[in-house]
């Protein structure tokens, strides 16, 4: 049996402690030790970007990423990108008015990407979108509402 | 875009489910967990064609797993997809198989308390296989002493024995196709093959069954069918339908692998009924990609045609290889012969087409239902004829497709209908001035390393697969509908939403038709035990058909509420009509020109409570008797790279005849992601074979199996859509599909872009940089020879 050690995390603002195995996966923790479920597992092997989550500020896939490896960190997941009043992000404003949502699997990795990439550059081109989403896989809307969205935060 | 008819249809809204989906909350299948809940896996085959010699589980129930083996499950043979009639269903699988017939078919399924234990008892079961010859392309599976991998299907209660490996044919005949290659004054030939493509939805597909105290089971499950698979389960498990309850749980995009009912589905309800206990099962990638992919083709197509360009004569014939299981290549035929004769009026015709197992991942509907396929072939043929007569493609396509008043069978030949509403030559025209086509030029005279072409691409789905008569193909949705208390709106229905906007435009349809605004309307949460029987959210179905059971039950709804007002501001029901207040979030009931006779639906709802009246409420079975087409034309301009073979999509336009257009926006995002995919079809995707172990190429990696990204599709200046005006007599406020049709004619369209680009037919989807510079090169040393 494997031993289990405990990781400090903060997840959305709040202090948690889970108690891990070594080899537990950061997705798996989000999902069955916290119930945050809005962090997707699609693929498994980093290949599609719908499991990213921010990690002290810069996204990563936590398919493949260790819990153990990101002890202390800062996490932010889709749950926590909307005002603790429920208030949405203006992204998610923004994805909600452009149609930028089909079936929702991948918006939560989506969102998190558009997050990090306004949080260094308010005003992206739309050149720079296409770029920082090339890793994140939409199998419905062929991308276009989702760019659109993202500019439209530009200021 | 708005409609002065309308109040909502047609208004650009949010989506009701959009706000779970933004902040994480929407739970899909494999978010769902349950207090006691166990974990499964499944062991699969390494081996594509073989017999299972012995399996020992002592290991992995020493572990404290749950273990199901053939032995242990049901033996009745059934088809994954109970959308045609039993009669023309062929069974031919069972939950565990008898013998193993491609690679990643599951032998032996367990269950544990954790995924890492449910991994360790995996490994310690003992499987022992006996390799049998396997055989992978279809050609080869038909010829004498090839590997058979059934000896005899069921097909509705007969048993029907299986030679050559051909699971089933179908011909359709009209007029006399020899005389009418003779009146031609030109004849065309070519061959067209298209991929065996994944549908790549997002979600990891999942299950989660729980055993119920009454001897029942609760089932969430990724599906496009909750009646369906409750049915199936029902047959496969001997349990009452009463209590066999599968709840609708959002999908995460499905293009069609979830028709059928996922072979996990039965696998995990297995293990719960041993367990006794909730259990869980989420596939990989890698099994996903072993468990579905579109149907390939492989098409033979002939055309006579007049020096005018009038079409006398087409001949088109298709071995299609299913791989491993026959999940629907029956319809499937007859769908493909309904897409050829349906495009281009025909006076003389033959479709032939056969289907053959082999020994690989089962293939099933993937977005177009052989459409695409067919379409790429016809497409690229009317340019070919194009070209040689010297007429204008547009032109060639306006003057022979099947458009007003004509009749059609998209479905194949036992679903006939005229069409009332066609928007074909009005979006060739207008796709025609927005891409520049003056641009396009001869490819003769374009030089250089990289290369620009425009083409064109027709063509349509059908809205559903609705009929006069019954047919092969069950088709027809329920919906209740029911007026609260304080005036806002129940609908309830167990069609699906795949993402596009379903049942978005279901709920505008209601509100339309009640009066109520948009946000007092609320789709229900829905399963089998509380909904009336809706056969799948398939064959772009959705809007036409499920939309159009909840406008006759808001319409029945409707009759109720003014009955009911009648009584309270005495006014005759007939003399009423309804309106949204949006600012007092409300509806009303009025009578034009009297405002003293004015009451909130609200009012009407609980002063009927307190009376005792009854509720305001309605259900509604509807079969729609037509399955309208709803045509789309694409304009696609490609950059081709002579030097590499890489093509790059560069501008397109997508235009669509959906009758009215319900949500605007998400009808849009239909084209868009349908272009993509359509583009993805004609250069980038397929999954190939190791010929020596049968495993995928890819290796059921997305890291391999390569789609488009936000990188590579063309800028949103150079990307543009639009709707047809036009009105759909038989449709729900006008409407018609979208889904499907949205992919149909892309393949084609840059096909032809490519031709224009750099004058070479490439007939072989994926157009792969390896076969452009083949082309180019063979091309290149046929002009010096001919020099």
């Amino acid at each position: 049996m494997m031993t289990k050690r405990r990781v400090t995390l903060t997840v959305n603002g709040e202090h948690v402690e889970p108690l891990v195995e070594a080899n537990a996966l950061l997705v798996n923790v989000l999902r069955e030790e916290l119930q945050l479920t809005g962090t997707k597992y699609c693929c498994g092997t980093g290949q599609c970007g719908g499991c990213t989550v921010l990690v002290n500020g810069e996204p990563i896939l936590s398919c493949l990423t260790l819990a153990a490896a990101v002890d202390g960190a800062d996490i932010v997941t889709i749950e926590g990108v909307a005002e603790p009043d429920g208030s949405l992000d203006p992204i998610q404003e923004a994805f909600l008015d452009h149609g930028a949502v089909q079936c929702g699997f991948c918006t939560p990795g989506m969102i998190l990407m558009a997050k990090d990439l306004l949080a260094h550059d308010p005003s992206p081109s739309e050149e720079q979108i296409r770029e920082h989403l090339r890793g994140n896989l939409c199998r419905c809307t062929g991308y276009h509402r989702i760019v659109k969205a993202i500019g439209s935060c530009g200021q | 875009m708005n409609d002065d008819r309308f109040d909502v249809i047609g208004r650009v809204t949010r989506r009701q489910d959009g706000h779970a989906m933004v902040t994480g909350r929407q739970l899909y299948s494999s978010d769902i967990s349950l207090p006691n809940m166990l974990q499964a896996r499944v062991l699969r085959s390494p081996y594509p064609h073989a017999r299972i010699a012995a399996i020992d589980t002592s290991g992995a129930e020493r572990l404290g797993a749950v273990c199901v083996t053939p032995e242990d499950v049901p033996r009745v043979k059934y088809n994954e997809r109970q959308v045609s009639v039993p009669a023309k269903t062929y069974r031919d699988r069972t939950v565990l198989p008898d013998k193993i017939r491609h690679v990643g078919q599951g032998v032996v399924a367990v269950a544990a308390r954790t995924e890492a234990l449910a991994d360790k008892a995996l490994d310690a079961l003992d499987v022992g296989f006996e390799s049998l010859p396997a055989v992978f392309d279809p050609h080869e599976a038909m010829r004498d002493g090839a590997p058979q991998l059934h000896d005899a299907v069921m097909l509705g209660e007969t048993v029907l024995p299986i030679e050559r490996n051909i699971a089933c044919s179908r011909e359709a005949v009209e007029g006399d196709v020899a005389r009418g290659l003779e009146e031609a004054d030109l004849v065309v030939e070519n061959e067209f093959t298209t991929g065996r493509a994944y549908h790549g939805q997002l979600e990891s597909k999942a299950v989660v069954c729980r055993p119920e105290a009454d001897g029942g089971i609760t089932v969430w499950a990724t599906t496009q069918s909750i009646h369906n698979t409750r049915q199936l389960l029902g047959i496969l498990f001997d349990i009452p339908l009463s209590k066999i309850n599968v709840q609708r749980v959002p999908i995460g995009g499905s293009f069609g692998s979830s028709i059928q009912m996922n072979s996990s589905v039965a696998i995990c309800v297995a293990l719960a009924l041993k367990a006794q206990k909730p259990v869980k099962l989420v596939l990989t990638r890698e099994e996903d990609m072993y468990d579905h992919c579109k149907y390939p083709s492989n098409i033979h197509l002939t055309y006579g045609v007049k020096r005018d360009g009038t079409l006398t004569a087409g001949h088109l014939k298709t071995v299609v290889d299913i791989g491993g299981h026959n999940i629907q290549a029956y319809p499937l035929l007859g769908c493909m012969a309904g897409w050829f004769v349906s495009l281009y009026r025909l006076p003389h015709l033959k479709f032939e087409g056969t289907a053959v197992y082999t020994n690989k991942a089962p293939a099933c509907a993937m977005q177009g239902y052989g459409n695409p396929q067919v379409t790429f072939a016809v497409e690229s043929m009317m340019d070919t004829i194009a070209e040689a007569l010297d007429i204008d493609p547009i032109d060639l396509r306006l003057k022979n497709y099947v458009g007003l008043g004509e009749t059609f069978w998209g479905q194949g030949p036992t679903v006939r209908s005229v069409i009332r509403s066609c928007g074909v030559e009005e979006m060739l025209l207008k796709g025609r001035a927005m891409v520049g086509w003056e641009r396009r030029g001869s490819p003769a005279r374009k030089t250089g390393r990289f290369r620009r072409g425009i083409g064109v691409g027709r063509g349509f789905h059908t809205s559903g697969t609705g009929a006069p008569t019954p047919g092969e193909v069950i088709d027809y949705s329920t919906a209740m509908v029911k007026i609260n208390e304080d005036g806002s709106v129940d609908c309830l229905t167990a069609l699906m939403c795949h993402g596009g906007g379903t049942l978005e435009a279901g709920a505008k349809m209601v509100a339309e038709e009640l009066g109520v605004p948009l946000d007092r309307v609320g789709i229900s949460p829905s399963n089998t035990r509380s909904t009336g029987y809706d056969v799948c959210t398939h064959a772009t179905r959705g809007v036409y058909c499920g939309g159009a059971s909840l406008l006759r039950a808001a319409q029945d709804v409707k009759k109720i509420l003014l009955d009911f007002a009648s009584r309270i501001i005495d006014v005759n029901p007939e003399a009423l009509k309804v309106q949204p207040d949006t600012s007092r979030g409300q509806g009303f009931v009025f009578l034009p020109g009297a405002p003293a006779k004015r009451i909130s639906v609200a009012e009407v709802a609980k002063t009927a409570q307190i009376k005792g009246w009854g509720s305001i409420i309605a259900v509604v079975s509807h079969r729609q008797v037509n399955c309208p087409p709803c045509f789309v034309v694409n304009f696609v301009e490609v950059e081709v790279d002579t030097a590499t073979g890489q093509i790059r999509p560069v501008r397109a336009v997508a235009a669509v005849d959906a009758g009215t257009v319900i949500n605007p926006d998400l009808a849009a995002g239909q084209l868009e992601g349908g272009l993509c995919r359509g583009i993805g079809l004609a250069l980038l995707e397929d999954t190939t074979y190791k010929p020596d172990s049968g495993e995928l190429t890819c290796g059921g990696y997305l890291t391999d199996y390569k789609i488009y990204t936000a990188q590579d599709m063309p800028s949103l200046e150079d990307l543009s859509t639009f709707f047809a005006d036009t009105y759909e007599p038989s449709g729900p406020f006008g409407a018609k599909g979208v889904g499907e049709a949205a992919n149909n004619a892309t393949a084609g369209a840059v096909a032809n872009a490519i031709y224009n680009a750099v004058g070479v037919r490439l007939t072989e989807a994926p157009i792969t940089p390896e076969r452009v510079l083949s082309a180019l090169t063979r091309e290149a040393e046929q002009l010096q020879q001919g020099r």
